[in-house]
């Protein structure tokens, strides 16, 4: 039920995930703008290829790949029909289904595969970085991106205490089945209303108790967070390296496009 | 020639449109991953668009969040705490039955009802982060557009029909089926309003709105039933086990 | 010196439950004490007490001497801590390592000391190897051991443990209590635990506190406690096993046993006195200590 939100392959051992945090999210972010930004589809496919192939390569099951990407593929496809057949003006085919008539247009068509590609890109960079960096790393990196302290330290008891609560929810859930609450529609509707107040009710009296133990260790209304250590010089050259490839290659793109 | 043909059938190629996609949309394996706008969609000028948005609602958000930490040392983790919960609800899937497939409920209008809808932003910001980043919902480019869709729209529609819901005096029950209800239906108007500018390109804008609201009715009209219910069902738990709690919530007065 | 007192304490909650009706409870520094009790006896509500989570309606609490509300929040969390229940309770952050550097963190500690006082902690709990690990991912022992490690790291002189053994398996709940033996012998370490499994207490606690319906029905040494199965009984506890066993055979069967073993080193001496020497088949056994 709840097994999507599994980060267990970010705590593997690999080159990727060696990198500082910092310097990935930094990448990551530069490779969005220049995947959003993209004219063509050439440059938002190559990172498409390049991010599958590593998430292929760091062997992270196909089972999982497939669950991130359907949502994107089905997205994808949408586009590129209503892209097609609403926008542009250039007709290339046209064919009726059941009395009406669809006109296909080039301009609508390539657009629709401009969007699509940029999706498949950009997805798929946040799904590398994902699986290379657990969720801490990446709130480390964010303090660094100077976000709010008080937007992180949410962020950080929300992260911890899905996982708590997704436990509690489980067994409820599973003994709500084998009781036969999802058994017709109207008790699957109770059963499942039960389910989401008695969460609420275990994040109410949780945080009660989270909050007297955080109290108990000298808690004064913020979370502190240890210092940020200085990028390290091999963290720097990466992220340089990277920065200017994706950059070089945005530019490559605009000039071809000229 | 063409150009005339265009005219004449505009508005039953149109329709004809507007029907198709509505099939291909409910026919996929997750209607309601369409929720989120999907990274990548938007282009750069709207993406920072619906964050120049998004911005001072979240601003305005942590300012409270400030403001009432200060002078409660409970209030962060209260917050924390229901944000978990409204997470992992938005993640149950509940059956729709038109789709034939689970959908996912929003949980914006519970949320608005507990913590208020300035926090509900906040903590709906931090929760499409989460999404975005761990699970392919929605996405980081589109991350502002989320915000306002989920987060504004649906906190503060869910929280003011609820708030003139009590004020006419109507029972808690049906303020907190009405927030959910509306909660849910004002985040896909944002939602398919979003989408529509930054996609109908040389079309018309409010052929490609009208088309994205009517392919989202066959999931989200049930679906937002489903939420008020579920929104109603789910306050009604958290007041018969702990009715000192709903007096500490943010429309606890109302309540 | 007293490491803690309590004189005189009634606790009644704002729904008119009254938890706790007149308490002493006196520790004295270095001492391992148990709070023994059923559920709803009052344990929990007395270590609320203890640290400072609930204020008492009546009576006086002194932690080292001074009264509880003269002392700041960060003097009394440096000299008490708790160790929860349920881990889930205080284990908020994503980390083994940031968990554990909150509360030096919060003392506002140079960051050296806070990376040496986690290091010390999670070494001190045998837990060093997790530092880096998520704490969704630990077992259930782990992220207990984890807990008593983040208390640690604040140096208090009392450690409060409620429940420290409960849902471990057997093997956990040996590791725990060996655990909590070496702080208090090796590291002069206050220790108190509120429990109602009885097994074990006999070989670790100085001194047994009966608690029933919010009240102290009896306080001693284990051997005292024991001893009186009908105060036992209508604390809704029972005897360790082994003396179970012991006390049904003296006094159902007659067999001659002295006083009431509670552990099992001392039951099998008294056995090994009572069987004839020949019916022993010398070899047969592996020799113990």
């Amino acid at each position: 039920m709840f097994d999507l939100f599994s980060d267990i392959f970010t705590y593997r051992d690999n080159a990727l995930a060696r990198i500082d945090p910092r310097a990935k999210l930094a990448i990551a972010l530069a490779a969005l703008v220049a995947v959003v930004t993209a004219e063509r589809i050439v440059l938002p496919l190559c990172v498409f290829g390049l991010c599958l192939g590593t998430v292929v390569g760091l062997r992270i099951p196909a089972k999982l790949i497939a669950v991130r990407l359907a949502a994107p593929l089905s997205i994808v496809a949408v586009l590129v029909v209503l892209q097609t057949f609403l926008t542009g003006a250039t007709p290339i085919f046209a064919f009726t289904l059941a009395g009406w008539e669809f006109t296909a247009k080039a301009e609508g068509l390539r657009q629709g595969m401009l969007l699509g590609a940029r999706v498949l890109g950009a997805v798929s960079v946040v799904f590398l970085l994902s699986v290379v960096t657990p969720a801490h790393r990446i709130f480390q990196a964010l303090r660094w991106f100077r976000l709010s302290r008080n937007w992180l330290e949410i962020a950080v008891l929300m992260y911890r205490y899905i996982f708590v609560l997704m436990e509690s929810a489980a067994d409820l859930a599973a003994a709500q089945k084998l009781r036969l609450g999802y058994t017709t529609k109207g008790r699957a509707l109770r059963s499942f209303t039960a389910l989401a107040g008695a969460t609420i009710v275990h994040s109410l009296e949780q945080a009660e108790r989270t909050h007297n133990a955080m109290r108990l260790r000298g808690y004064r209304g913020v979370m502190p967070f240890g210092p940020l250590p200085a990028l390290g010089r091999r963290d720097r050259m990466i992220l340089a390296f990277c920065l200017a490839g994706i950059a070089s290659a945005r530019l490559l793109e605009w000039g071809a496009g000229r | 020639m063409i150009m005339h043909r265009r005219k004449k059938s505009a508005r039953i190629r149109r329709v004809a449109a507007v029907i198709a996609t509505a099939g291909i949309l409910t026919a996929l394996p997750a209607p309601a991953f369409a929720m989120h706008i999907s990274e990548g969609i938007l282009p750069a000028p709207w993406a920072l668009f619906w964050y120049a948005v998004a911005l001072p609602f979240v601003a305005w958000g942590l300012r409270d969040l400030r403001r009432r930490s200060e002078e409660l040392l409970w209030f962060k983790p209260f917050v924390s705490l229901v944000g978990a919960a409204v997470f992992l609800i938005s993640c149950m899937p509940i059956p729709v039955p038109t789709a034939g497939t689970c959908s996912h409920p929003a949980g914006t209008g519970l949320a608005a009802i507990l913590i208020g809808p300035g926090l509900t932003v906040v903590v709906a910001s931090i929760a499409l982060t989460l999404q975005a980043l761990f699970l392919a919902h929605g996405g980081l480019t589109t991350l502002g557009a989320n915000i306002v869709s989920m987060g504004v729209a649906g906190a503060y529609v869910g929280y003011g029909a609820y708030l003139v819901a009590r004020h006419l005096g109507l029972p808690w029950a049906v303020a907190a089926f009405l927030a959910g209800l509306l909660s849910d239906w004002a985040t896909y108007a944002m939602t398919s309003l979003e989408l529509a500018a930054a996609l109908h390109g040389d079309g018309s804008f409010s052929a490609m709105l009208s088309l994205i609201l009517l392919a989202f009715v066959p999931t989200q009209l049930p679906l937002g039933i489903l939420e008020g219910f579920i929104c109603a069902g789910a306050l009604k738990f958290v007041r018969s086990r702990k009715p000192e709690l709903i007096r500490a919530t943010a429309a606890g007065g109302a309540a | 010196m007293k490491a803690i007192s309590a004189t005189g304490v009634h606790f009644t909650y704002d729904d008119g439950t009254e938890a706790l009706s007149g308490i002493d409870f006196h520790v004295e520094e270095g001492e391992f004490i148990a709070i023994l009790g059923s559920n709803g006896s009052g344990k929990t509500t007395l270590i609320n007490l203890l640290v400072g989570l609930i204020k008492a309606r009546a009576g006086r609490i002194m932690i080292g001497g001074q009264a509880i509300g003269e002392l700041s929040a960060e003097e009394l969390y440096q000299r008490v801590g708790l160790v929860f229940q349920n881990p889930n309770d205080q284990l908020f952050a994503a980390t083994v390592e940031e968990d554990c550097a909150f509360g030096p963190r919060n003392l506002n500690l140079p960051e050296a000391e806070v990376q040496q006082r986690v290091t010390e902690s999670l070494s001190a709990v045998a837990a060093l190897p997790l530092r880096g690990r998520a704490i969704h991912h630990l077992s259930f022992g782990e992220q207990k051991r984890v807990s008593l490690a983040g208390v640690m790291a604040m140096r208090p002189s009392v450690l409060i443990l409620d429940e420290p053994t409960a849902g471990l398996d057997p093997a956990g709940e040996a590791q725990m209590m060996q655990l909590l033996k070496k702080l208090n012998r090796e590291e002069g370490l206050t220790v108190i635990l509120a429990t109602h499994s009885v097994d074990m207490l006999p070989l670790f606690a100085n001194r047994i506190y009966v608690l029933d319906q919010g009240r102290v029905l009896q306080e001693g040494p284990s051997e005292e406690i024991f001893c009186h199965q009908e105060m036992i009984d209508r604390a809704k506890l029972r005897l360790p096993y082994i003396s179970r066993l012991m006390y049904e055979m003296k006094r159902h069967d007659g067999v001659p046993i002295d006083g009431l073993p509670l552990t099992i080193g001392e039951a099998r001496e008294q056995l090994l006195e009572l069987i004839p020497k020949e019916l022993i088949i010398a070899g047969m056994g592996e020799k113990r200590p």
